[in-house]
């Protein structure tokens, strides 16, 4: 069921990213290296038929191009605001489609407010426990050689697609 | 005839992408107004000429469905066309929504699926054809 939602996840992600900035990723296999300190990252909560939380660090990089690309300027004209705005919207268009795809159209979910988490230690501790539970499933993505990965927790239940 | 727009989301950046995809999508845009929530739309709707609401559904103070209902409560916006625009993926809540008159798109969204909306909830383009 696992590699279901890791699917699940990785096609909404993917899809997600082109349809929304522009940006082009593809899902990288391993485990692979996380340098917290250098990330961005931003969670978002949700309930419904079952309850959890994704959280997605990034390089600045993809930010910086996400937010650029969104607003249709160059990259160096945006503002940290901005960028942390585009990496909230962003995750907030994530969460919403692939809860459908998990779920099935029927079902209702409430999306919490996305949130920005800052500091090494503390995007470290969002990918490791949601309410004390590990993650799900993990989605990692190569955008431009720059890092950007999915953590999905929940009691995560596939009933739809 | 060019059309006044209020855009609520919460997102600034959804805002200016909304706004910009409209203008690419060679929609008649008169003037436009921005709101960050249901409160901020409504208080727009009382000061300014609006032919057409954009609405968000998931914001802080006042979501877009309540806005809607207040807009539907009130004779001098009942009839605004509304198009929805939110992450929603729900059926249940989209049917819901499409009940109260609104249009719905999801996000993502295409400059097509923005243009054809509206100018299917507007009218806009039918005399020209």
């Amino acid at each position: 069921m696992n590699e279901q939602v890791k699917e699940i996840l990785s096609r909404v992600a993917v899809e997600t990213l082109e349809q929304l900035a522009f940006i082009f990723s593809s899902p990288e296999d391993g485990p692979g290296e996380i340098e917290y300190d250098s990330l961005m990252a931003a969670s978002v909560s949700f309930a419904g038929p079952f309850a959890g939380g994704l959280v997605m660090t990034v390089s600045p990089q993809v930010v910086f191009e996400l937010a650029a690309n969104m607003l249709g300027v160059d990259n160096e004209e945006t503002t940290l605001d901005q960028q942390y705005d585009a990496l909230k919207e962003s995750m907030n268009v994530i969460c919403g489609n692939l809860l459908p795809a998990i779920t099935g159209k029927q079902a209702v979910f409430n999306i919490g407010s996305p949130e920005i988490i800052t500091g090494g230690e503390a995007i470290k501790e969002a990918t490791e426990k949601y309410n004390g539970r590990s993650p799900t499933s993990m989605v990692r993505l190569d955008i431009d050689g720059e890092q950007c990965v999915l953590f999905l927790f929940g009691d995560i239940r596939i009933t739809g697609e | 005839m060019a059309i006044n727009i209020l855009i609520v989301d919460d997102s600034s950046v959804m805002r200016a992408m909304i706004l910009k995809t409209m203008r690419m999508s060679g929609l008649p845009i008169g003037e436009t107004y921005q709101a960050a929530n249901g409160q901020e739309g409504l208080d727009a709707l009382e000061q300014h000429w609006i032919d057409l609401a954009i609405v968000d559904i998931n914001m802080p103070v006042m979501n877009g469905e309540e806005m809607i209902d207040r807009m539907q409560e009130n004779p001098d916006t009942k009839d605004i066309p509304i198009v929805v625009i939110s992450t929603e993926g729900s059926e249940t809540r989209i049917e819901r929504l499409q009940g109260k008159g609104a249009s719905f798109i999801q996000k993502p969204f295409t400059p097509e699926i923005i243009r054809d909306t509206i100018m299917a909830i507007t009218g806009i383009g039918e005399s020209d054809e």
